[in-house]
């Protein structure tokens, strides 16, 4: 019957706050939780000092009501304890005294008690003081709670930004490494060794100039979604995307062992998995189009350029240059690599798809360079 | 006031602990009578401030105050006040009556 009375006055209250009362007399224990369940909290107990420490351990109760004069260990040496204790001290402390021991009041607010309660106790003033402790709990869970949601609406804006330059498995690694404060960010400049890859659409130029622009928009873009998929694939990070030409690199921002494999592979993936697309385009409009790749490696620097008002994620620097002349020179369904890339995945080669094409001086550079050429066998 | 002298009203909604609070409190007052006759002060202290803080919490204004006697009784090391104490309290247990409101 009691339960069916108290119910009304429990309705407005949200369920879930649960109470540990430890105190060595029954009577005051039975008391007291059954004030707090009239108030439709939970409560539990424990009947002495060691029992209340494991209890809070173990429950996690969001609020104690701890009495002082117990045997064994004492109310006060509960209270530090728990306080002291990084993940426990959170947990708010009732301290039921006798009115008129001030004495122990003075000694638990040095236990670190976080409010009293007097015995006798009176009911009125059991729940005021568990309601305001309770809406204190409940408002700091509430600002903790917005805290994590902005925590993590902000990891996701930086994760959002930075997963248009790098595949989604190495945002969430850059993000992991670097902290909610997106620190990878900065200004902060690095000399690397990286593996550039420069891909471009060969034919291309001559398709503009007879189709409509919007074409022209959904067929760059279905050529750079399957672009960026195979860059993605093998954990690439994209630095540029210009006209029909794509930047990516690896090594960067993070160690990749096994960078120049990587690069020839996704060169490998980005031939082949255009091919169809180029025969569905030769069959519109007449004209043959395929990827020309050049891959190259070397020291670069990795870092944010630009000014406060844009700034591009940029690798600079010989292999990166060397790269694209590569590219340039690189027809359709052909990869173009440096010697030192060619070194690390003539493996991954089919025997007779390879071909050294000697020491080339490009454009622009003043020492030659070994250069290889590997045909991208397409199967129709 | 009825006829015992002793009568105690208690809010509807404790009820159901009363029986077990009154019979904690006869378990308590034997617990008394053989700590005096040990002259066990520091047991008689312990006991009778529990007295003091159950008692009246529960509605039992007398239970607080013959708690708080011997409680000081104890600290004084005098056994004929306790004794006096206890005898109210058997009386109290004996003949208070419970109302319910």
């Amino acid at each position: 019957m009691s339960k069916v009375a108290a119910r009304p006055r429990a309705m407005g209250l949200s369920s879930g706050f649960r109470v540990l009362i430890v105190d060595d007399d029954p009577d005051m224990s039975e008391f007291l939780a059954h004030m707090l369940r009239a108030e439709g909290m939970d409560a539990t107990t424990a009947t002495d000092g060691e029992e209340g420490i494991a209890k809070v351990y173990a429950e996690a109760p969001d609020l104690v009501l701890l009495d002082v004069m117990m045997p064994g260990v004492t109310g006060f040496e509960v209270c530090s304890r728990l306080k002291s204790d990084e993940a426990t001290a959170m947990v708010p402390i009732v301290l039921v005294t006798a009115l008129d021991d001030s004495a122990s009041r003075v000694r638990g607010i040095e236990a670190g008690a976080d409010d009293f309660l007097s015995k006798p106790v009176r009911r009125e003033e059991l729940i005021a003081r568990v309601k305001t402790l309770r809406r204190l709990h409940e408002t700091r869970r509430e600002l903790e709670r917005r805290r994590l949601a902005a925590e993590v609406e902000n990891r996701e804006a930086i994760r959002r930004a930075f997963s248009r330059y790098v595949s989604p498995r190495l945002a969430d690694r850059i993000l992991e490494d670097a902290g909610s404060d997106g620190e990878l960010f900065s200004r902060r400049a690095q000399r690397l060794n990286v593996v550039a890859l420069f891909a471009d659409l060969r034919g291309f130029t001559r398709i503009t100039e007879r189709t409509e622009v919007v074409d022209v928009v959904a067929m760059l873009n279905e050529y750079f979604s399957i672009l960026t998929e195979a860059a993605y694939h093998h954990d690439a990070t994209i630095f540029n995307m210009a006209g029909d030409s794509l930047l990516v690199g690896f090594n960067v921002p993070f160690p990749q062992e096994d960078a120049a494999e990587r690069a020839y592979l996704t060169a490998q993936e980005m031939v082949s998995r255009f091919a169809p697309v180029a025969t569905r385009w030769e069959q519109r409009y007449g004209v043959a189009t395929g990827v020309g790749v050049g891959i190259c490696m070397g020291d670069a620097i990795l870092a944010n350029v630009g000014s406060p008002h844009y700034t591009s994620y940029t690798i600079i620097g010989n292999p990166v240059n060397t790269a694209a002349r590569l590219m340039q020179t690189a027809p359709a369904n052909e990869v173009l690599m440096c010697g030192s890339v060619y070194e690390k995945v003539h493996h991954l080669l089919p025997a007779n798809g390879v071909e050294p094409r000697g020491e080339v001086t490009l454009r622009g550079k003043e020492e030659p360079i070994a250069i290889f050429a590997a045909r991208v066998a397409i199967v129709d | 006031m009825t006829q015992s002298g002793y009568t105690v009203t208690v809010a509807k909604d404790l009820a159901d602990l009363i029986p077990s609070f009154m019979s904690n409190r006869r378990k308590e007052l034997e617990a008394l009578r053989t700590a005096l006759a040990q002259s066990d002060f520091d047991e008689l202290r312990r006991l009778g401030h529990r007295m003091k803080g159950a008692g009246s919490s529960y509605g039992f204004d007398l239970v607080s105050t013959i708690g708080k006697n011997i409680e000081d009784g104890a600290k004084a090391s005098d056994a004929a006040a306790i004794g006096a104490n206890l005898d109210t309290y058997e009386d109290y247990l004996a003949k208070v009556e419970i109302v319910y409101e």
